[in-house]
């Protein structure tokens, strides 16, 4: 499952990042990373994502969200 | 010796006899408070300057701590660097900074010269991520202090920070990192915070300490200026890290990540020692909607978040038009009426009255420095809109919101707010260019603004529209603004695809601030110091080229004549213009009344109507829609001019109006924010596709 399938609310963790390296290093250099646990706090208009880690919220737009391969956990983390 | 061998850093200007000050560099990421705190630091004493180079906007100033005892203030020097999130930079923006982080270490490593500290600005909101750049900004080895900020933000967060005491949580994380942490609440002027930080700044500047626990083997620098006095190296594409670079930057974060993360936990056992390490607050999410979450519920909602941006751009578009015209009124008729007047009165009680000395300084210098003046009002309206929209936390949502619409462009979302604005004024849309992360991405907004089309073009629209197509004036131009739409995006293509393959969008990774209230005082200044940039930047051009034009204006092309006192068909502006309408023949509108409107208009395009009756000497119409005998006038010449098909070369005209310069004022801004080169080029371009587009114009129209 991507990042951009997964519903608002749903908590999950990080399992693979599609992006190019350089991207996916900026990624994680902003808080996203493999095996972290965030939720989907908010769908935006062309398939964006808002994602709650760790007390940031991060704005991801819809083609990105779907190179990013997550696995769905119960509830909030 | 900078990184890439750039010129260092400018530093502000201090007080005469004062000693060499302690060099501080403001780091953080976006939207962690840096400028907030560089305000309070600096307060009024703060200039904007260009690093060298670049078109990389640095504020600078001097930060003053009164000493007890009589001895003089400790004065220090300021430098406010662009927000980055690494110093692995990825734009001109980012490497600015990296690259004055690994100058000051390479001085502090010296042992000679100024002393330097970065101040690294560490969000409490999210500790992780300012550990990684503070780890970072340690491995250089240049001298550094953590000034905690958002702490009023953290306890809503749902983090490992939220209830403890600012104090607290600075004393933990001191002893975590190993370097002072000093909570600093800049909004706050009772807060003694910053005189904390500038004894910390001041202890560490003569005692250095290490990051703890921070011994990583660092990556060789591909830019090869770790060491000093190595030779300069070519600047390296970091956003195009390839090969073995790559690798080793990838293996060397992930040691840092390591190290952050070890940080982090023991943060959160330091702050939570009676939980056992499954219990301890969640590291990873919220565990609640928080008052940002659901703010966001509506403005970045699918449905409401497109209007809502539209609405906050109308409003944008409001404020530099509606609300800034009556204070630009008010300044014209202040400078036109009674401060010319006084003028007027003082040459002439000096002897100096109806000469052309009086010309020269009433209305050219005085008039030039009015212009500048009248634009003070929309750019601090903008600046001031744009500070509440960037501090409120709504800009970040703006640029994700409007991605989708620019990506075409290679351009970030919020490159769509000034392009909108241009279609009022080009010039705040300037001012709008600055929300842009990215230089590249604001040199190319910033040549495309110009061709949106203002609102002082319209008036030129409307005279032509009303004397040659009366029933269909409306239509006429309704297809000037869609023509307007087609050049920005056509402009953008091609840009893009030449001079601008590097500027892409890449995938859209934004940091959303949590919404909070602007702060005026922080917010005022900051205007006050961007509007007197522009002012001082700006406003000797434009001073400039209106005393050239009133010198053509005012010079004789015959000894008929003398200085100030001559039509303007017989003097050098008039014959630069006759010998000008020669080129536009093949548009259709070859003719020395066309020709000085256009030169007119060079300086603003309020003008052209104006410039067109004087040139008649017929009266200026109140209303540009019921032109009268100036209507008749411009009939008559344009169809002379262009064989009887007088309707298609006043069509080619307006066309040629909204492609060339739209003003002085733009030129002057664009000149100041990017360099002469780039504002020559684009001036040059703009020309020869405002006749051309003209000319094919003129050519199709008096065939149909």
């Amino acid at each position: 499952m991507t990042l951009h399938e997964s519903p608002v609310g749903a908590s999950f963790r990080v399992t693979a990042v599609r992006l190019s390296a350089p991207a996916a290093l900026r990624l994680s250099e902003m808080g996203i990373r493999l095996g972290t646990l965030a939720y989907v706090s908010q769908r935006a208009a062309f398939g964006g994502r808002v994602v709650a880690v760790a007390g940031s919220r991060f704005a991801l737009d819809g083609g990105t969200a779907g190179l990013i391969d997550v696995e769905a956990l119960a509830g909030r983390p | 010796m900078s990184c890439h061998g750039t010129a260092p850093l400018p530093l502000p200007v201090l007080a005469p006899g004062a000693a060499a000050p302690t060099r501080v560099l403001l780091v953080g990421g976006p939207n962690v408070g840096k400028s907030t705190l560089f305000n309070a630091l600096t307060g009024a004493r703060q200039h904007t300057t260009n690093a060298p180079g670049t078109t990389v906007e640095l504020a600078t100033g001097s930060w003053r701590t009164a000493v007890a005892g009589g001895r003089p203030a400790v004065q220090r020097a300021v430098v406010d660097l662009p927000g980055t999130y690494s110093l692995l930079a990825r734009s001109a923006d980012e490497q600015v900074s990296a690259d004055a982080v690994r100058e000051l270490a390479q001085h502090a490593g010296a042992q000679a010269g100024t002393p330097g500290v970065v101040v690294l600005v560490l969000d409490a909101t999210a500790l992780a991520r300012s550990l990684y750049l503070l780890a970072q900004v340690a491995e250089t080895g240049v001298p550094v202090v953590v000034a905690l900020t958002m702490l009023d933000l953290a306890a809503a967060t749902g983090s490992p920070t939220s209830h403890v005491p600012p104090e607290t949580l600075a004393a933990v994380l001191e002893g975590v990192v190993g370097v002072p942490v000093v909570p600093v609440e800049a909004r706050n002027r009772a807060d003694d915070g910053v005189l904390e930080l500038a004894r910390a700044v001041d202890a560490v500047a003569a005692h250095p300490r290490q990051v703890t626990d921070l011994n990583l083997a660092a990556p060789a620098p591909s830019c090869g200026c770790a060491t000093a006095g190595d030779p300069p190296a070519p600047a390296p594409a970091r956003s195009g890290m390839v090969g073995a670079d790559l690798t080793l930057e990838l293996a060397h974060a992930e040691a840092l990540f390591a190290w952050v993360e070890q940080a982090v936990a023991r943060v959160t056992a330091a702050l939570t020692p009676d939980a056992a390490p499954g219990d301890r607050p969640a590291t990873s999410a919220s565990p609640r909607r928080s008052f940002s979450d659901r703010v966001d519920g509506v403005l970045l909602n699918p449905w409401a978040g497109i209007p809502v941006f539209l609405a906050v751009v109308w409003v944008l578009f409001e404020l530099t038009t509606r609300v800034a015209a009556p204070l630009i009124d008010l300044i014209d008729r202040l400078v036109s009426g009674p401060v010319a007047g006084g003028l007027t009165a003082l040459l002439g009680a000096v002897g100096l009255g109806d000469t052309w000395i009086q010309g020269f300084l009433v209305d050219g210098l005085l008039a030039g420095i009015g212009t500048v003046l009248t634009f003070v009002p929309v750019i601090a309206v903008m600046f001031a809109a744009l500070g509440v929209l960037e501090d409120s936390g709504y800009l970040a949502r703006a640029a994700f919101v409007a991605d989708r619409a620019m990506r075409s462009l290679g351009l970030d979302g919020r490159a769509l707010l000034p392009l909108i604005v241009g279609f009022g004024c080009n010039l705040p849309a300037f001012a709008a260019t600055r929300t842009l992360p990215h230089a590249r991405q604001r040199l190319l907004t910033g040549l495309l603004i110009p061709l949106t089309s203002c609102s002082a073009r319209l008036t030129v629209y409307i005279l032509l529209a009303g004397a040659f197509f009366p029933r269909h004036a409306g239509t006429v131009i309704f297809g000037m603004y869609v023509l307007s739409v087609l050049l920005v995006l056509g402009a953008g293509l091609l840009l893009r695809r030449t001079a601008f393959r590097d500027v892409h969008a890449g995938p859209l990774i934004l940091v959303l601030p949590p919404y909070q209230h602007p702060h005026l005082r922080t917010l005022g200044m900051s205007v006050r110091m961007r509007v007197g940039a522009f002012v001082v930047g700006a406003g000797k051009l434009i001073v400039a080229t209106m005393l050239v034009v009133w010198v053509l204006m005012a010079l004789p092309a015959s000894g008929q004549h003398t200085i100030g006192d001559v039509p303007i068909k017989e003097s050098v502006y008039g014959e630069i213009a006759a010998g000008i309408a020669p080129v536009l023949a093949p548009a259709g509108f070859g003719n020395e009344h066309a020709a000085a409107a256009l030169m007119t208009g060079f300086v603003a395009k309020e003008v052209v109507v104006g410039s067109f009756a004087q040139s008649f000497a017929v009266d200026e119409p109140g209303d540009p829609s019921v032109a009268g005998s100036l209507g008749d006038r411009l009939r008559d010449t344009f169809d002379e001019s262009s064989g009887g098909h007088g309707g298609a070369a006043a069509l080619a005209f307006m066309v040629f109006v909204l492609a060339y310069t739209p003003c002085v004022a733009v030129l002057a801004e664009q000149r100041r924010l990017f360099g002469w080169r780039p504002t020559a080029s684009a001036l040059g371009v703009q020309l020869v596709v405002a006749w051309a587009l003209a000319v094919a114009v003129f050519q199709v129209g008096s065939r149909l």
